[in-house]
């Protein structure tokens, strides 16, 4: 099945991604707007996959993670690195490594 | 006892992910979606580099034989991280991603061995977990 | 003290306790066989991440260069309307691949390179810089929808791994000791009821002998 992709992040790395041809962009401003796009995107039956910066994540902090915690399968929704670089301290799939696994294993690639 | 149920369900789910009916690999190759339904209904698509992979590995004559996915039989009378294929030509392309020697029928490998497996053929395998 | 347990000792509640423990034992040899082969796949899932982000992070700041380079270049009006202006085709495939109970995204990008003229924004105001960070970005997201099925997949798998590890544990820590050891205490208690129906035939027999 075909679905769209959409972008929620900063304006330059929403234009960075529009002119790559990604159809539905959102430029985080405020939290309340962010979240009522986020829940559209979530709810969407067309849009399979949604960027957003791990700094627009890390703002929308417990209301984002909850958000992961209950959605379905689809869209998939991979955080992404804006221009900054900027990275949470804690790597999501190093905690889920630990968590399952009960080891430490280093995931290469940074990050 | 409400266990015993949750322990019936959860014995009935772990084939779910099986085919109802597999395919032959000549079927797959000439698909132009090459995929089987899962018993719940969901599909399962092979990977056309897996199947070339497999299609090199296995003379043409005996390409309506060998049945897609090859099943990784997991029965605990085994032991812990055995597991089994058989089938003659199902067996040679085991014993071929491994190097490893098999009887004429039927193959039987170890943990790192099916992870080799998996890596290499992870549409074109399945796990088959023996309740019976 | 049968009432505490709430099994009555009879031959029959045996039995069934007896059939419990097989379907119990049965269920962690295999559960524990699936949680071993879970395991298998979600390392093999964690390696390929390992090697798709490190591509994806250098690309995806080679792009972002490529885009500070073009702000400069083209001007940052220019470029922003150049990327509202740009033909917005890209879409993707998913399918679902199965894994042992659970159903992890397969993603497939539809073609992501693009041509100037296609890309839709004026041919005549149009700069390399623009195509350069253009054609980084595609790069980009051709990585980045890879990783995303990854990553998606590798959060399914440790999910269900999870749930599955649980039911090991209750399996293991909880059901069986507290069936096999009720199998036994219904055993014990059986041999002790018929120990003591045969002494108390023994004695009524001695009576009525005594008797005659």
């Amino acid at each position: 099945m075909s679905f769209k992709i959409a972008t929620i992040a900063d304006a330059e790395t929403v234009a960075g991604f529009a002119l790559a041809g990604v159809q539905d962009v959102h430029i985080h401003e405020r939290k309340e707007g962010t979240l009522a796009k986020m829940d559209e995107l979530l709810a969407s039956k067309d849009v399979g996959i949604v960027f957003i910066t791990y700094r627009v994540a890390e703002e929308l902090g417990l209301e984002f993670r909850r958000r992961m915690r209950t959605k379905k399968l689809l869209p998939v929704v991979l955080r992404i690195p804006d221009k900054t670089g900027w990275l949470p301290k804690v790597d999501e799939l190093q905690e889920i490594i630990r968590r399952t696994v009960g080891a430490e294993i280093i995931v290469k690639g940074g990050s | 006892m409400s266990t015993d149920r949750i322990l019936q369900f959860e014995l009935a789910r772990l084939n779910a992910h099986l085919p109802e009916q597999r395919i032959t690999l000549k079927d797959a190759l000439s698909a132009s979606d090459p995929q089987v339904v899962a018993k719940d209904g969901s599909k399962h698509k092979f990977e056309r580099v897996e199947l070339e992979y497999i299609s090199k590995i296995v003379h043409a004559d005996d390409w309506d034989k060998l049945r897609l996915p090859i099943l990784i039989a997991v029965n605990p009378k085994l032991g812990r991280g055995a597991a089994e294929i058989s089938g003659e030509v199902e067996a040679k392309v085991i014993s071929q991603v491994l190097g490893k020697e098999r009887r004429n029928q039927e193959i039987v490998i170890y943990r790192p061995e099916i992870a080799v497996v998996r890596a290499k053929l992870p549409t074109t395998t399945q796990y088959f977990f023996m309740v019976g | 003290m049968a009432k505490a347990i709430g099994v009555a000792p009879t031959r029959m509640e045996l039995l069934k306790l007896r059939q419990r423990a097989a379907l119990a034992q049965k269920g962690y040899d295999l559960l524990r066989e699936k949680m071993d082969a879970l395991v298998i796949e979600f390392f093999e899932i964690v390696r390929k991440i390992g090697v798709v982000r490190a591509k994806t992070m250098q690309q995806l700041s080679s792009a972002y260069r490529s885009l500070s380079t073009c702000f400069a270049v083209q001007g940052t009006i220019e470029t922003y309307q150049a990327a509202r202006e740009a033909k917005k085709e890209v879409e993707v495939d998913i399918s679902t691949r199965h894994v042992m109970g659970i159903l992890v995204p397969a993603i497939e990008a539809k073609p992501v390179e693009r041509h100037a003229l296609a890309r839709g924004y004026g041919v005549y105001t149009t700069s390399s810089a623009l195509d350069e960070a253009s054609r980084e970005f595609e790069k980009a997201l051709g990585d980045l929808i890879k990783l995303a099925e990854l990553e998606e997949g590798a959060r399914e798998i440790a999910l269900e791994l999870e749930k599955t590890k649980r039911r090991v544990n209750a399996l293991e820590y909880v059901i069986l000791p507290n069936l096999k050891s009720m199998v036994k205490f219904i055993s014990m208690r059986l041999d002790e009821m018929e120990r003591e129906n045969f002494s108390r035939l023994k004695r009524i027999k001695a009576m009525l002998e005594g008797r005659e």
